[in-house]
């Protein structure tokens, strides 16, 4: 793992908002290695949404740079593909029109996009409802479909925003469990914002905990729980809770 | 865990369901009602209304009479062929001019800032108030400036309703469509207009409301023909019953056309109906 080769670099970014009167993030420095799944965890509002947007090049930064494969970003690629808290599913698009979205605006062939659309609505367990439209859907299928939507497009790096935050506690886990599996199946980079600190030690393959904004890297570690994973086998691991309570203190220090 | 899936794929599909039926928008019970309360003020109006006033509240059974007069005659028809040239005219231009324009205002600042004081002018001013001085600079001459008068009633609602449909586009969904990779012409087909379908059909619908009006008026205005003219020549000589008929035709056509809009709505926009 440690000699996996960087896929995501963010290099002493900063990021300020209202005309620089809000400095979200300063300097922060952060590497996403290839195959791992990077949980960066830290207190409400801390600026972590707006961390991975500008990663994937959605907001610009102020200063340093984000660079992907040895590109610097500036705007969206299609290697990367996001989930996001609120879904995004467009309300007049059907399950199978909104998971075959990227794959038409890549331009891929007709036959390849319904295959894969076929092939991801049944990944992510949503089976018969392709004809559905999202207002139909309950909250946890909708990210089901906007799940199936980014990983349809098969991207190098998947960029995960609060993607559960949303969600009731058992719709939560039972998702929570689907993207280990699906991870599990076919590994790839990940970067998974939450604010939940068992959600990032079930996700993570290491943590990253930033403090309130001003954002800094507090502590960057590893989670020594062997894949595959579900979320109950987390739970009962041994260093679960000795994790958990460090994540704790490091979030409580800069919480008040 | 296999347990907890079953569960909520079951009640995921129970309340799918549950919501399908709310869905449907009206049941045979909602027409009893509508009907039921057309038939109650018809009912009432023919028993009392002529009690109260002979003259002018002829009972429904002589409008329905005189209905059947005005098409024997054929006035009618050829009051509502003249009327209904003017009304389809006048709102398609206005519905070409109003989405042009509602679409430019809304997505270019520059467009916004050039019409937006014109717009709320005019809007603002009574449109009759306009009629005179359409009539005068088309030289009163044909149908174009009583379609140039429906066209004026019936441009704003659109206008405005575009316009504010293309800026209310959701941000986010806007985002998303970036994070893909969207051209313009893309976020366009799948983002911009579709968010803004149904501020556009709702501006139909009220500019329909106004364009009958516009015709009406534009007929009392200039030149005196169609419906217009059968409402003022039969009310000047006292034929009140004849009078409602062309009152009663264009009521008609409100109902029709917008239960038309509706109907087109719930055909271009399907997803609409799943809501609430």
């Amino acid at each position: 793992m440690t000699a996996a080769p960087v896929r995501i670099s963010v290099e002493h970014a900063t990021k300020r908002f209202a005309l620089g009167a809000v400095t979200v993030f300063e300097g922060l420095d952060l590497a996403v290695r290839d195959g791992e799944t990077l949980c960066i965890l830290g207190p409400s509002g801390c600026g972590k949404t707006t961390l991975l947007r500008c990663m994937h090049g959605l907001a610009r930064i102020d200063d340093g740079r984000v660079v992907i494969d040895g590109a610097e970003v500036h705007s969206p690629s299609r290697k990367v593909a996001m989930v996001f808290q609120h879904f995004g599913l467009m309300p007049w698009k059907r399950v199978r029109e909104n998971v075959a979205y990227g794959l038409e605006l890549a331009g891929l062939p007709k036959a390849t996009i319904q295959e894969r659309v076929a092939r991801y609505i049944d990944m992510v367990g949503l089976r018969g409802f392709e004809h559905s439209y999202p207002n139909q859907l309950s909250g946890g299928m909708q990210q089901r479909a906007g799940l199936a939507r980014a990983l349809a497009v098969e991207p190098d790096i998947l960029l995960m925003d609060e993607p559960f935050g949303s969600l009731d506690a058992l719709t939560r886990e039972i998702l929570q469990d689907e993207l280990l599996r699906i991870y599990q199946l076919a590994p790839r980079t990940m970067v998974f914002i939450t604010h939940s600190i068992e959600e990032a030690i079930a996700m993570g393959d290491r943590i990253l905990v930033l403090s309130a904004r001003p954002a800094r890297v507090r502590e960057l570690f590893q989670v020594d729980i062997s894949r595959p994973r579900t979320v109950q086998s987390v739970i009962a691991h041994p260093r679960f809770i000795p994790l958990r309570e460090h994540c704790w203190r490091l979030l409580r220090e800069h919480a008040a | 865990m296999t347990f907890h899936r079953v569960g909520v794929e079951v009640d995921e599909t129970r309340a799918v369901a549950i919501r399908a039926s709310r869905w449907r928008r009206l049941r045979p019970g909602d027409w009893v009602v509508r009907l039921g309360a057309i038939a109650v003020v018809l009912g009432v109006w023919e028993l009392f209304g002529p009690t109260l006033n002979k003259l002018i509240l002829r009972p429904p059974s002589d409008i329905f009479r005189a209905f059947f007069e005005l098409v024997a005659n054929g006035e009618l028809q050829d009051a509502m062929g003249q009327s209904f040239r003017e009304l389809f005219g006048g709102l398609a231009v206005a519905l070409a001019v109003g989405l042009v324009l509602g679409v430019a205002s809304g997505r270019w600042r520059f467009v916004y800032n050039a019409i937006d004081p014109l717009v709320s002018a005019l809007y603002s001013v009574p449109s009759v108030a306009l009629v005179p001085l359409i009539a005068v600079a088309f030289k009163s001459v044909g149908d174009p400036p009583r379609i140039a008068t429906v066209a004026l009633f019936a441009v704003f609602p659109i206008l405005i309703n575009t316009q504010q449909g293309v800026r209310n586009v959701d941000r986010q969904l806007m985002e998303v469509a970036r994070s893909f990779n969207t051209s313009e012409r893309r976020l366009w087909t799948d983002v911009i207009l579709p968010s803004a379908t149904p501020y556009v059909l709702a501006g139909v619908r009220l500019a329909i409301g106004r364009g009958l009006i516009g015709m009406i008026v534009a007929e009392f205005f200039i030149g005196l023909v169609g419906l217009g003219y059968l409402i003022i020549s039969y009310e000047n000589v006292f034929r009140i019953d004849r009078m409602f008929v062309p009152v009663i035709v264009v009521a008609t056509m409100g109902i029709l056309m917008m239960g038309f809009v509706q109907w087109l709505e719930g055909r271009i926009a399907p997803w609409l109906k799943r809501e609430q």
